[in-house]
């Protein structure tokens, strides 16, 4: 899941092999496909959904897409966040950790992040979210490898963790 | 739907936001490439709008160029030239109705007038529109990768704001010059239901496919650009008055402008391969059927039935001779093939004219329609159903008038 617009189906192709319309503007995708990944030697379901700001709907596109997420409880969610507009994606991340999925975060479009000079500490990043955060660029494919092997990781974790590991780490920085 | 622990308010939540980015996001300073140039200069209205006319234009010359010169220099050779007499004097039985059905007219010279399941209705989906939307998709998914079109909709934003909708309009639009379908389900991201209502109408009653562009490319280039415009004025109009006349609210809509990217061949490549796939498996046999069912009406004599019964709207409203009834009957299933069909009959270039504004407005094709009964809700479905209509006759009777007034017709 993730913002629209962050490579979601440049992502699902990748990792499925399917042809689903990659392009680079908002809301390319309307409705959810599924496909199947090798996922630690078996296949299993990957299902690519439209593009939402938060897990409170505001178009047709995005309640698919919330919706999606309400009927697979027992998924684990690779949250797509592009990685110049990290806050944006992290909301959403958060929504979606509350609810108790196990997630793993992707940090999407990295070389464009890295082109307008906005730097992430994914190492930071994971270990205060405590949950495996991976730089990818989905059209090249760089990173998929990294994230695949993690995604054994995703586990869920409670908000209160990240609260207080987020204040450890700020009062360390003082 | 879930079942939660703890749950943060909207600022709570915003605030961790904060408190994380804060500890793992560095924003360095940062000089402007030429990148951001390019994205600057492409969405000024004063440098963008020139910059848009070019890209429209560029997009025209090739796709009218990469389109003629296969239909032109290819396919009309091969099929006219060669396959046509040869299919002729091949097929058994000349004068019965098998022949008639599979040949058409054994005394035509173009596959444009035979009418045939094998001569026409293979000549028309890959002579003509086959290169068509080779030469528009590979365009548009550049285009689309690059990512231009949001810019697009930055510039539009304002004229689109006059009859109620968003600059994002256009990408559904646009979408719809390739194939109406995936333009109505590109309405979805819009908010409100009197836009999503307003633009599903004004996407099938006005806007033609690239299938049909191709068509009316390979049979009347010279009339294209008024066909565009009357289309055009339609689309406006007719947007104008709904925006006026349907309740619902238009808020606006947010939309990211991302940046620029290197076109991924391997992604235009493979949606070039997707639709020309999807085309030749799913519209192909939809022609065979098409010609099928026109040849088959006329010799049961059905389609002369339906003609005398409807001329007095085709040519006492329109101005059309009673023979367009079969165009407008394979309308019904493809409207490419209904414009095609055309270049059979023998009509003024007015009466062409009409006859192809009205082929475009008067129904969308099956696929369109299908999709439009899932997306719109009953009473929207049939005012869509009601614009269609008294579009047709406004401006079938319209154009009619302007003809004889100008002594055209």
């Amino acid at each position: 899941m993730g913002q629209a617009n962050v490579g979601k189906s440049a992502f699902f192709n990748r990792l499925t092999g399917a042809k689903v319309a990659e392009s680079n503007y908002p809301g390319t995708t309307v409705d959810f496909t599924k496909g199947h990944m090798l996922f630690q030697g078996e296949y299993v379901d990957l299902i690519d959904v439209p593009g939402t700001f938060s897990l409170q709907p505001k178009d047709k596109a995005e309640e698919v897409a919330v919706k999606m997420l309400g009927e697979e409880k027992e998924a684990l969610v690779i949250c797509i966040i592009d990685a110049s507009k990290v806050e944006r994606g992290l909301y959403l991340a958060l929504e979606i950790i509350e609810k108790g999925y196990p997630v793993i975060i992707a940090l999407n479009m990295w070389d464009m992040a890295k082109s307008v000079n906005v730097k992430v500490d994914t190492e930071k990043l994971e270990q205060i979210l405590g949950v495996p955060v991976v730089p990818t660029v989905a059209t090249r494919g760089e990173g998929f490898k990294e994230l695949v092997s993690r995604m054994g990781q995703a586990a869920p974790v409670t908000i209160e963790e990240i609260i207080r590991s987020v204040g450890n780490s700020s009062r360390t920085h003082h | 739907m879930w079942e939660i622990a703890v749950e943060l308010t909207i600022d709570q939540r915003w605030d961790l936001v904060d408190r994380i980015a804060k500890e793992t996001i560095e924003v360095g300073a940062y000089e402007p490439t030429l990148r951001d140039t390019l994205a600057d200069v492409t969405v000024k209205p004063l440098t963008g709008i020139p910059f848009a006319i070019a890209v429209i234009y560029g997009f025209w010359m090739f796709f009218s160029g990469f389109a003629g010169f296969f239909t032109d220099g290819f396919f009309v050779k091969i099929f006219d030239v060669h396959f046509l007499p040869w299919i002729q004097s091949v097929f058994p039985g000349k004068g019965t109705w098998l022949y008639f059905i599979f040949v058409g007219d054994p005394s035509a010279e173009t596959c444009f007038e035979s009418f045939g399941v094998l001569t026409s209705g293979l000549f028309l989906p890959i002579g003509v529109v086959l290169p068509a939307i080779v030469a528009f998709y590979l365009v548009f998914a550049f285009l689309e990768d690059v990512g231009y079109l949001p810019r697009l909709a930055v510039l539009v934003d304002g004229v689109l704001h006059k009859i109620g909708l968003h600059g994002y309009a256009i990408i559904p639009t646009i979408l719809s010059l390739g194939c109406n379908v995936p333009g109505v389900t590109a309405c979805r991201p819009l908010e409100s239901r009197k836009q999503r209502f307003m633009m599903i109408t004004l996407l099938g009653v006005f806007i033609p496919c690239a299938a049909q562009i191709g068509m009316m490319e390979g049979l009347i280039p010279h009339l294209i650009g008024w066909v565009f415009l009357t289309l055009a004025i339609g689309y406006f109009a007719v947007g104008f008055i709904l925006n006026k006349v349907w309740p619902g609210e238009s808020p606006e809509i947010l939309m990211d402008v991302p940046p620029y990217q290197k076109p991924t061949w391997r992604n235009i490549g493979r949606k070039m391969g997707t639709r020309t796939s999807h085309f030749l498996m799913e519209a192909v046999p939809f022609f065979l059927l098409g010609c099928l069912i026109v040849a088959v009406m006329y010799l049961t004599g059905a389609m002369d039935w339906l003609g005398n019964a409807l001329a007095p709207a085709l040519t006492g409203v329109f101005g059309v001779p009673e023979e367009t009834v079969a165009p407008l009957v394979a309308g019904f299933l493809r409207k490419d093939l209904a414009i095609g069909l055309l270049g059979g009959i023998e009509l003024t270039t007015w009466q062409m004219f009409t006859s192809v504004v009205l082929l475009c407005i008067y129904f969308p094709c099956l696929a369109t329609f299908a999709l439009m009964l899932k997306e719109e809700k009953w009473k929207e479905f049939l005012a869509t159903m009601l614009v269609l209509v008294v579009t047709v006759f406004v401006f079938g009777g319209l154009l009619n008038l302007i003809g004889i007034g100008l002594g055209i017709a």
